[in-house]
């Protein structure tokens, strides 16, 4: 490359590097925007030109959609729902899927091959096509409006592939350790629970986070599910906020959009290797 | 000695299953049972409430002909899904051979990852107040410049084509992660003896970046294009299908039809396994088009 621009490669990577940090601060301005937006004065909010600095700046909107008038109560409400939702939902998914990693990748027995077809084969369902008859499902079960109506479909969407990310993991792991364990008399579930459940722990929290990130953000199955606003999760609360204010009413929308993007984002912070990771291995081995 | 062979085989089927019981349990009842309870329900007239359901053939198939509404649903969705793959393949690629070359690479891969942890609904809102057609500060800055403004959301030749750019500022980090995982996948060798055989920059991206990626490429196709097929909650919050239908969806229509007009499950399910055939028919073929082989 530098042969053919002339330029010394330095100087290249420099200018490479200066542009892709503009383009990623371009990036960031939708965020920003809302986040600016949420901290101003209401008066403020639909000035022309846009101000990019909140000042005087407001706690108010957060205020506002947390605690006060009964139309916006729901965003604290809502939050705590997502937050009972989706660490339910990354408990069952987690569990159910190592469970059935495990067998799936050490165990010989009939119908195995079967087994694993059928659950990689169901990536390929969009959540659309079984959506009615989940809704039936449901209704009959008498879990519209409950948390295990929402958490019991959303760990059915997400099982097939955690059970795919932790068996490509386990088949790669060492197999002398367990082994070992099995001659000293150890039974599968002692050395599945003592030996190979600690040694996975980076791919079981890059199972959890996608859990978690699945369930945070899901629109369309609580949509559905929930007719009882007290118990809207995150995203259709924030959706019926929308409607419920006129358009000009942007501070408490984005100040709710902002607190539904903060729990993801300290996950994020905390454990960013492990989401890329996860992102690599869902992605690679698929 | 076959014998205990035998017995030992059998426990550990035991043990296997029980070890797989909860979850197939899960994925039996709330994946595998709807999507059967779907089919047979596309030929039958369900509705909610309803006590009796009868079988009508494939009654809710041909009404799906002659449903306008749906048949302008799936050219959008379709146009939505071949419109945006190409933007979802190209610019997280050229994104990640960028950030490949230059310094700073994993906290820019950070920042562009960081809008895929929002939901559609927060997505949605940020982008509805951005692209305001009065105080929106993307059309005030448009004027500024000369052009002319545009009620983006609201004119039916521009709605779909915000809602890609959403979209595409949403999930690009996704694939930008996975294009970055790919391209340190391919071993640096290669690149080394093609330098030395005097193959420039352009000449190695031809015939060994693009060429290894192919994997990663195709993999990224199906994944969006299933994604694509699904779009509901973009549209859901920045147009509601409209203006007139010029945004609605599949899934919006089957939504609809299934929850708020009357709650037919049949029409909705046979719409439901109508999306999933196309669904398949485009993976099938985007694998039939990509699969290779790709040794080194």
């Amino acid at each position: 490359m530098a042969t053919l621009t002339g330029r010394r490669p330095d100087t290249q990577r420099l200018i490479l590097t200066v542009s892709l940090v503009a383009l990623a601060l371009l990036w960031l301005v939708p965020v920003v925007w809302v986040l600016v937006t949420s901290l101003k004065l209401s008066e403020n909010i639909v000035r022309l030109p846009p101000e990019w600095i909140p000042w005087p700046a407001t706690g108010s909107h957060y205020y506002e959609v947390l605690f006060s008038s009964s139309r916006t109560a729901r965003i604290g409400r809502a939050f705590l729902n997502s937050l009972v939702v989706s660490i339910g939902t990354v408990i069952l998914v987690v569990t159910t899927s190592a469970l059935a990693a495990y067998p799936l990748a050490r165990m010989r027995f009939p119908g195995r091959d079967l087994v694993f077809v059928v659950l990689v084969g169901s990536l390929m369902i969009p959540n659309a096509v079984v959506l009615v008859p989940q809704y039936v499902l449901t209704q009959r079960l008498g879990w519209l409006s409950t948390y295990q109506g929402l958490i019991v479909p959303e760990a059915a969407m997400t099982f097939a592939f955690g059970v795919f990310l932790l068996r490509q993991f386990f088949v790669t792991m060492p197999r002398e350790l367990e082994d070992a364990a099995l001659i000293d008399g150890a039974n599968a579930w002692q050395v599945f629970w003592r030996i190979v459940l600690p040694l996975s722990q980076p791919v079981l929290a890059a199972l959890a986070i996608f859990a978690f990130r699945s369930a945070w953000n899901d629109f369309l199955w609580p949509l559905i599910a929930v007719n009882r606003p007290e118990m809207f999760p995150l995203p259709v609360a924030l959706a019926l906020l929308r409607s419920a204010y006129a358009a000009e009413s942007y501070g408490p929308i984005m100040a709710g959009a902002i607190l539904s993007a903060i729990p993801l984002l300290v996950v994020f912070i905390v454990a960013n290797r492990r989401i890329v990771e996860g992102v690599r291995l869902s992605g690679l081995k698929g | 000695m076959s014998g205990a062979l035998g017995r030992r085989r059998r426990r550990q089927a035991r043990t296997a299953y029980l070890f797989l019981a909860p979850g197939l349990l899960l994925f039996a009842a709330f994946r595998l049972y709807p999507l059967l309870e779907g089919l047979r329900l596309s030929f039958t007239n369900a509705r909610l409430g309803r006590a009796t359901e009868q079988f009508v053939g494939f009654a809710n198939y041909t009404r799906l002909t002659e449903d306008s509404r749906f048949q302008v649903s799936l050219t959008n969705t379709a146009f939505y899904a071949l419109a945006s793959t190409l933007p979802v393949l190209v610019i997280p690629l050229l994104l990640a051979l960028a950030l490949n070359r230059g310094a700073l690479r994993n906290t820019l891969r950070s920042v562009f990852f960081f809008p895929f942890t929002l939901s559609v609904v927060t997505v949605g809102l940020a982008w509805l107040w951005l692209l305001d057609p009065v105080v929106g500060p993307f059309n005030y800055y448009l004027r500024r410049l000369g052009a002319p403004a545009h009620s983006w959301l609201a004119e039916p030749q521009t709605a779909m084509w915000a809602i890609i750019v959403t979209t595409v500022w949403w999930v690009t980090g996704y694939y930008l992660v996975i294009y970055l995982a790919g391209l340190q996948d391919i071993p640096r060798d290669l690149y080394e003896a093609a330098a030395l055989d005097g193959a420039g920059g352009w000449r190695s991206f031809w015939a060994i970046t693009l060429p290894l990626l192919r994997p990663v490429l195709l993999f990224v196709m199906v994944t969006h294009v299933i994604g694509s097929f699904q779009l509901f909650g973009q549209v859901f919050v920045l147009t509601g299908g409209g203006p007139g239908d010029a945004t609605r969806t599949v899934v919006q229509h089957l939504y609809e039809t299934a929850f708020q007009n009357f709650f037919q499950f049949g029409a909705a399910s046979a719409m439901a396994w109508v999306l999933f055939a196309v669904v398949l028919g485009f993976s099938v073929l985007q694998f039939r088009l990509l699969r290779g082989h790709t040794e080194y």
